[in-house]
């Protein structure tokens, strides 16, 4: 699902990401980890296309965006879930309107969006809030409706950078159980992280970052094979 | 339209204050503009008006008798370059100048019937009212002999719409920095706007939004700024346009014609609502292009 060949990303002469290659397999749950400044978020950005590589090679689901412009960015993205540890949701909305937006953006007729907004908001554990405000939620709650908007739309992978480092442990677990059973459903799921405690209570595969390389759980590509 | 009808109008509740004032600002470029073409406009009527009035007034000698001056009158006439010739015969001229400054009259009664020469007023064809041909066409009345002075107000006319010109050019110049002024200072206000919605606007690019999805809501409210602003600007053009119109008539009975001060016609009034619209949506779509192009 996700492949990459010996990504490198600079900010100047800083480099936040160093010959990174790396597979993550179709219905895969990761966690991308590594202490503060690891570039745990850098290796994110380049995969929901916010930044492009400074170098090497990147296939989505098979397609090359290593080299993509703004404008494939829409179908990118419709296909794809993004999590983050701030939430991003409008606070004066309701919780259905924040939901409904990514179906909305992509078209959907009223009818479905009327269907399909309850049920996403049922997977979530957050069935019959959908008019209360988001800005009222709890963190926990505020993070589960930003988890619904992400998956409404049935996406291939989701992405979630730090989604439990605003909450405190029963709410963190809540969350990760959400998106233990999201990816039972067969979605990929890529989870950024440094809370070593909750990688060991749900237990998957790790890819190490620190200072911008992967230690641990990398490929070896054939080139250097 | 994915909905950006009622994006937009949601939009415009959220920030009913901002739209006010980027509607206020296209209003008042608007009001700027409507008013210089009304100057214009009235200026040219007038002096298009003196144009076909160019005529040349030959004033006879003191000596003509009333068969020379008829005779000059009818020979006149056969010029292919005059349109018209009219006589008037000092008695007229006396009359006229009685009836326009009574004050005068004991003195031309002393001067006697005489006082004031006999003239041809001679109206020109239209090839003929260059100021060349004019010179050359009086040249060839002082050859004659029969005329004591010649008057054309030819220079004067060149010199009023030489004015008409220049005013017309400033305006052009005014008007296009007015316009980029407007468009610069409603594209600040919808970048407020834009900033106030960054959350949102971020938050539609990640869930897979086009450029085109966002923008439309912001150009349709840029477009009803526009059109409020355009109704607002008119309805203050038609008020100068009478408080105006009643002042002149109070104060000087100038030689406006028949419908006096003349309102903007039909053409200039669509392209004041069009500019207005343009202002609106044009700042609209720079202001959220260039945020789009920051956002990731
Ligand atoms: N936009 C940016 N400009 C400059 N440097 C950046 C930028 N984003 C990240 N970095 C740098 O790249 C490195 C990795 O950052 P990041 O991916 O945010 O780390 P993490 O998420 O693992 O804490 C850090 O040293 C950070 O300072
Ligand atoms: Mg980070």
């Amino acid at each position: 699902m996700i492949r990459l060949y010996h990504i490198v990303k600079s900010y100047g002469d800083r480099d936040a990401l160093r010959d990174v290659s790396l597979h993550v397999e179709k219905g895969e749950m990761i966690y991308v980890t590594g202490p503060s400044g690891a570039g745990k978020s850098t290796m994110l950005k380049l995969l929901y296309g916010a930044e492009r590589p400074t170098s090497g090679k990147m296939l989505i689901g098979g397609a090359d965006v290593s080299k993509m412009d703004n404008r494939q960015l829409p179908s990118l993205r419709r296909n794809m879930g993004v999590v983050f540890q701030d939430f991003k949701l409008l606070p004066h909305r309701t919780v259905g309107e924040n939901v409904a937006m990514a179906l909305e953006v992509i078209g959907a007729p009223t009818d479905s969006i009327r269907r399909r907004v309850p049920a996403v908001l049922n997977i979530v554990g957050l069935r019959g809030r959908e008019e209360d405000k988001a800005g009222v939620l709890s963190g926990g709650e505020k993070q589960r409706v930003a988890i619904a908007r992400a998956i409404v739309n049935d996406p291939a992978i989701l992405l979630a950078d730090e989604p439990t480092g605003n909450l405190d442990g029963a709410m963190a677990v809540e969350v990760m159980e959400i998106l233990q059973a999201i990816n039972l459903r067969g979605t990929t799921v890529v989870i950024a992280t440094h809370d070593v405690g909750l990688m060991d209570r749900f237990p998957y595969r790790r890819l190490r970052f620190v200072d911008g390389k992967l230690v641990v759980g990398g490929i070896q590509p054939r080139s250097k094979a | 339209m994915n909905g950006a009808l009622g994006r937009a109008l949601r939009g415009l509740r959220e920030h009913a204050y901002l739209a006010a004032v980027s509607a206020g600002v296209i209003a008042a470029a608007l009001v700027l503009l409507g008013v210089y073409g009304l100057v214009v406009l009235n200026l040219e009527a007038v002096v298009s008006g003196w144009q076909q009035d160019v005529h040349v007034s030959a004033y006879f000698v003191a000596t003509a008798t009333a068969e020379e001056t008829a005779a000059a009158r009818s020979e006149l006439a056969g010029r292919p370059e005059v349109l018209k010739v009219e006589l008037v015969t000092a008695e007229q001229a006396a009359a006229w100048m009685k009836e326009r400054m009574p004050e005068v009259e004991p003195m031309l009664a002393e001067l006697g019937p005489t006082a004031l020469p006999a003239s041809l007023e001679i109206t020109l064809k239209d090839g003929y009212t260059s100021p060349a041909a004019m010179d050359a066409f009086a040249a060839s009345l002082q050859a004659s002999g029969r005329f004591g002075e010649i008057d054309y107000g030819r220079e004067w006319v060149e010199r009023a719409s030489g004015f008409l010109r220049t005013l017309k050019l400033l305006g052009a110049v005014l008007g296009t920095i007015l316009v980029l002024a407007a468009l610069f200072l409603v594209g600040n206000t919808i970048h407020l706007v834009v900033y106030a919605r960054r959350d949102e606007l971020e938050i539609l690019r990640l869930v897979g939004a086009t450029d085109g999805y966002i923008l439309a809501p912001f150009v349709v409210e840029g477009a009803l700024e526009g059109l409020v602003a355009s109704a607002f600007a008119l309805v203050i053009l038609e008020v100068v346009h009478r408080g105006v119109l009643s002042r002149l008539h109070d104060a000087v009975p100038v030689t406006f014609d028949e419908g006096g001060l003349q309102f903007l016609p039909a053409g200039p009034l669509v392209a004041l609502v069009l500019v207005g619209v343009m202002i609106g949506v044009l700042a609209s779509w720079v202001a959220v292009q260039r945020f789009l192009a920051r956002l990731a």
